[in-house]
């Protein structure tokens, strides 16, 4: 088994994956989503989980932020072992320590922007840090839409009022999958790029899922998924790196079927 | 319609014609999609179901009724063939004509009557027939000693021995009547010593609901009870010869033969037992029988209406849920009309299937009550299997699948207005029109209105006549009500948000359920609606009885302020009456009354009473009239004042035996209290007034009944005339109390149908909301919270349904207590606290419960769903 482990080039580690295995179904049947997965995730940084479909970065992303449960290794938010949390203690995980923003927005139609921003902080029972929440809503550009229903915004909008919302609690990471999924380019550059802000400015830990190389090129790094492994990590990436290092994925796709994939080479990469 | 020999022609394949209308697609497609709804689809069926077999089981109700009528008539004959009824003029020759005719083997007149018997200190009423010639014509058996013999002698069952502590040989007497002047209708008691010849025993229940049954000579019989009379239906029961039966019925030639023998006037008619059980059956089953069937089927329908509002619900979302199922469907070539019967046809199989399964839950839940039922003794022949007729079977079922089709028929329609482009656009979450037609709204109006009308017509105009009163207010009330349900998605929503903002106040969880319970108003309003109507319907009766409980106390009060009252009955009220009254046990407080004639005015007549006041303020239980007797006044009620054309304030001179005095009028709420003067004023007009009544009270925890057995006993003389009043409120409140509790039963079935609703509706939201559920899981909503979110979300929808309900109930209780009540007196108008307490709370706890099974379901979604993509 691979014994490398993919290091951020700088900064302290935010969130760690240490021999992460996530397995469905049993004998014959039995199909490795996640083969023992090691790497780190700098806080403070931008990450991107790239990888084609069925690589894996969605389950990885899951047992991470404590949605799934690992079949075995463990995962870490800080010195938090989420493999280890029960289902009380991951709810506090994500109330208090975790952010989320997803494909499909999900923002509840029956609230408005502010109620569906501030909604992960009165669950905790907390009151909202006035401050922090306008600074958010300056940065995010939503001013003017706080009082507006997610119906009445549109798809960028409500990316973005789901930002803020996945930032509000201060997390000390932020899981995105796909954020730009369901956006048109437009719109999606203008999520991406705050996203960046959210980090650059703002000092938070983003951790995005994508298949858009040039999505992926909006991140500090880029962590290159196959068949359940890590197999690529790009710093400072372009878009051109990145559609480089999938590229290197494809050629080794015979391979897979062997089951005996090597890690792409970093060097070449590098 | 006619049929004609050319008909086949138009099944003749014509080329060319209308292309071939094959729904079977349609079928295939609609039972799969119905598998995948089956949750959804059972919790609907549940309502149905509870609603049919409701019908069910008051239909089997009916025929065992019926049965139990047929069997105890029939028993009645024992083992008679025939029944020959005809005038009783001639009843004694009658009998004789038909022994005398050939093929009768045995003949007997049906005598009956009720026979008052004593022995020892004890008495007894019990139901006497004469004594057959032929055992075969007896339904008693003996179990001890003898039949009667001779005249004298009576054979009496089990029961009424064990009360008179007799036993065979021993005598009792026969308590009569005896009319002496036919004039006046003047006459004297009898009494007879007869001996006792047997104890008898009813096998076969023919006198089970008498407990038995005497059994006397027939010459005794017609001297003891009333004979035949001129003019009624007389009949006699005969043994046949097997020769002229065929299939155990009479021959017509022995029916014929029969009728030609009898002499008496009037025709003749000759019947078989069966026949004859068969045509008494059924004239009760079409009278008492058939106003009771009436009375629950009632509350069944309420029921079934309930079960058609969750079904329409549940239709509804199925719909939404299925839009791009159907818009799809529409892409590919279905027709709208294709889309509309499937939905109907849907609901056709599900009515079906949930009425089938009413129909024997209903035979179940009848055939558990029959296996109970011989534990009680009830004194009738109840069968001991449940008989299936088509009439039991079929009406349920019909009925349940009109009621669900037509629940369907608005969905149905909605489903062929989804555009087939809706298969192309993203998936949005389904919703419904928001929403709802001005055609509803003048409707909801019209009916609200015109119905609040006919409510105040009947409670300010019609007040006086109760009859008319209580028919327009319930018709207003039913308007109304329909116009409160057809109008409810308009205004309940706002009264949701305002309880939503009530709760929301209580944390992020309730907030949340408060601003989803409004996401659908039209859900909601439907939800909430179907728990209304039940609630309102219990309100009502329990506003009403309320009223009815405390106006008859009221008046009950003011007719009779005593709990005990003895008068002069046969014999005058002696003088040790009060003491006699005061030592029984339960006696707390007795007052002696003492009376005299008094007139005033030309023809004013008064009865003066007086009476010592502290013995007087306890015996009484209002002692505010009391304080009004002053000296130089006398005390009027208002229907006194009335009749003599006096006023209150007035002075008048009251003229008694024993002298004259000038007295003001003071006007008393309390007819009892007329004519009460002081004891000094009566002593002035009346030196020598006699003591006619004593009043009495109670104490406080003793019971009324045997409070008055007890002042009864005290006195030992039959004589005088004891009025037990307490006894006749406490026994006034039970039957008012029996009344409600029968009625609030049978509507608690549109209660738990309408908790279904809840449920159902609370699974629907949550199968829409999976994706939102695991995203708040996901952004850190605990699973209590989920749990208690949707806990108050059920509580709001069912809180909002029962304050609007005990609302609405409390303005018909009212409004019905006005129109009915006001004969009794003065209405007064109770809010029955407890009673609506307990609706509220049962109401909040069902929609907490409702929320149980959808909860289990919403925390199974993991957080993860939220990131899946379509």
């Amino acid at each position: 088994m691979d014994t490398t482990v993919y290091v951020p080039a700088d900064g302290t580690r935010a969130v760690r994956a240490r021999a992460l295995t996530k397995t469905y179904g049993a004998g014959e049947a039995a199909v490795h989503a996640l083969d023992g997965v090691d790497v780190d995730f700098a806080a403070g940084q931008f990450t991107a989980i790239m990888g084609p479909s069925g690589s894996g970065k969605s389950t990885l992303m899951h047992l991470l932020a404590g949605l799934d449960t690992a079949t075995a290794g463990q995962a870490f938010v800080g010195t938090t072992d989420v493999t280890a949390l029960n289902d009380k203690g991951l709810t506090t995980l994500r109330r208090d320590r975790v952010g989320f923003v997803f494909q499909q927005f999900n923002l509840l139609p029956m609230f408005t922007a502010e109620q569906n921003i501030t909604l992960p902080v009165q669950l905790a029972g907390g009151t909202v840090d006035r401050e922090w929440f306008g600074t958010l809503v300056r940065t995010l550009g939503l001013t003017e839409r706080l009082t507006h229903r997610p119906a009445e915004m549109s798809g960028g909008q409500q990316q973005r009022v789901a930002i803020a919302r996945a930032l509000i609690a201060q997390p000390d990471v932020v899981f995105a999958d796909e954020p730009t999924g369901n956006l048109d380019s437009r719109s999606g550059a203008e999520v991406l790029s705050f996203l960046r802000r959210s980090v650059r400015e703002l000092g938070r830990t983003i951790i995005m899922v994508t298949h858009d190389p040039a999505a992926a090129a909006y991140a500090d790094r880029v962590v290159l998924l196959a068949d359940g492994r890590i197999a690529g990590d790009i710093s400072d990436p372009t878009p051109e790196s990145v559609l480089a290092g999938l590229d290197a994925l494809r050629t080794l796709e015979p391979s897979v079927a062997t089951g005996t994939t090597p890690v792409v080479p970093e060097a070449g990469l590098r | 319609m006619t049929t004609t020999a050319t008909a086949p022609a138009r099944t003749s394949p014509a080329a060319g014609a209308t292309p071939p209308r094959n729904d079977l697609p349609t079928i295939r497609y609609t039972l799969a999609q119905m598998r995948r709804s089956a949750g959804r689809l059972t919790a609907a069926g549940i309502a149905i179901l509870i609603g049919t077999a409701f019908v069910a089981v008051t239909l089997i109700a009916g025929n065992v009724i019926t049965r139990t009528t047929y069997d105890t008539v029939a028993a009645r004959y024992a083992d008679a063939d025939v029944v020959v009824k005809t005038g009783a003029d001639s009843w004694q020759q009658d009998v004789e004509a038909v022994r005398a005719v050939d093929g009768v083997m045995a003949a007997q007149p049906v005598l009956t009557g009720y026979l008052d018997l004593s022995a020892g200190g004890g008495r007894s009423y019990g139901e006497a027939f004469a004594l057959p010639d032929d055992e075969r014509l007896s339904p008693l058996r003996i179990t001890d000693g003898a039949w009667p013999a001779a005249r004298g002698e009576i054979a009496v069952p089990e029961q009424i021995a064990e009360r008179l502590e007799i036993g065979v040989g021993d005598t009792v007497t026969v308590h009569g009547w005896e009319v002496t002047d036919p004039e006046t209708g003047e006459g004297e008691e009898t009494t007879e010593e007869v001996t006792v010849s047997g104890i008898t025993e009813d096998l076969f229940k023919a006198y089970a609901a008498s407990g038995g049954a005497v059994v006397a000579m027939p010459q005794d019989m017609v001297k003891w009870s009333d004979p035949p009379e001129v003019g009624e239906v007389f009949e006699v029961m005969a043994v046949l010869d097997p020769s002229v039966m065929s299939d155990g019925e009479p021959t017509a030639a022995i029916r014929e033969a029969l009728a030609a023998a009898v002499v008496s006037d009037g025709r003749p008619e000759v019947l078989s037992v069966d026949e004859h059980a068969a045509e008494i059956s059924a004239e009760q089953t079409g009278g008492e029988d058939l106003v009771f069937l009436v009375f629950v089927l009632t509350f069944a329908a309420v029921a079934l209406v309930v079960a058609g509002l969750v079904i329409a619900n549940t239709f509804q979302v199925l719909v939404a849920q299925r839009t791009r199922t159907l818009a799809l469907l529409r892409c590919i070539g279905a027709g709208r009309g294709q889309l509309y019967r499937s939905v109907l046809f849907e609901a056709f199989v599900l009515g079906a299937l949930a009425s089938l399964g009413g129909v024997v839950t209903g035979a179940l839940l009848a055939q558990i009550a029959l296996w109970v039922a011989p534990r009680f003794d009830l004194g009738v022949p109840l069968p001991s299997v449940v008989e299936p007729t088509p009439q039991v079977v079929l009406l349920p079922l019909a009925v349940g699948v009109v009621v669900t089709i037509l629940a369907a028929l608005a969905p149905a329609m909605n489903a062929t207005r989804v555009a087939p482009l809706a298969a192309l656009r993203p998936a949005a979450a389904p919703s419904l029109r928001q929403g709802a037609g001005r055609v509803r709204a003048v409707f909801a109006l019209l009916f609200t209105l015109g119905g609040a009308g006919l409510l105040a017509l009947a409670v300010l105009v019609l007040h006086d006549d109760p009859e008319y009163g209580l028919l327009v207010a319930v018709a207003g009330g039913a308007l109304s009500l329909v116009g409160v349900i057809v109008g409810a998605v308009f205004w309940l929503p706002k009264v949701a948000a305002f309880f939503g903002r009530l709760t929301g106040a209580s944390g992020p969880a309730a907030k949340l359920a408060a601003a989803n319970t409004l996401r659908n108003p039209r859900r909601t309003s439907a939800t909430a609606t179907a728990l209304l109507i039940g609630v309102t319907l219990i309100v009502t009766m329990a506003t009403g009885a309320a009223a009815a409980r405390a106006t008859a106390t009221t008046a009950l009060d003011l007719q009779f302020p005593m709990d005990v009252m003895v008068g002069a009955g046969a014999t005058d009220v002696p003088g040790d009456t009060a003491s006699r009254v005061a030592d029984a046990a339960s006696v707390d407080a007795v007052a002696e009354i003492r009376t005299a004639d008094g007139t005033f005015s030309d023809n004013g007549y008064v009865t003066l009473s007086a009476a010592a006041p502290d013995a007087l303020r306890g015996a009484v239980r209002d002692a505010g009239e009391v304080d009004a007797i002053q000296p130089g006044s006398i005390l009027f009620s208002p229907t006194a004042l009335k009749e003599w054309g006096v006023e209150a304030g007035e002075r008048i001179e009251v003229k008694g035996p024993g002298g004259k005095l000038p007295l003001t009028i003071v006007v008393t709420e309390s007819e009892a209290f007329t004519g009460f003067v002081t004891e000094a004023d009566l002593a002035k007009v009346a030196p020598e007034a006699e003591l006619t009544q004593v009043w009495a009270s109670l104490a406080d925890d003793a019971d009324p009944a045997s409070g008055l057995a007890e002042v009864q006993e005290a006195l030992n003389d039959d004589g005088l005339m004891v009025l037990g009043l307490a006894a006749q409120r406490a026994q006034f409140e039970q039957v008012i109390n029996l009344m409600l509790g029968i009625v609030v039963g049978l509507l608690a079935v549109a209660v738990v149908i309408a908790v279904i609703g809840v449920t159902n509706t609370l699974s629907l939201s949550v199968i829409e909301r999976r994706r939102e559920s695991a995203t708040l899981r996901a952004i850190g909503l605990s699973k209590s919270q989920l749990r208690g979110m949707l806990a108050v979300e059920g509580m709001l929808i069912a809180g909002v349904g029962a304050v609007l309900g005990i609302v609405l109930g409390l303005v018909y209780g009212w409004a019905g207590a006005a129109t009915a009540l006001s004969v009794m007196g003065e209405v007064t108008y109770p809010v029955p606290w407890v009673d609506l307490a307990v609706v509220l709370a049962v109401s909040l706890v069902a929609g907490l419960i409702a929320s149980v099974a959808p909860a289990r379901n919403a925390l199974r979604a993991s957080p993860v769903e939220a990131l899946a993509a379509e």
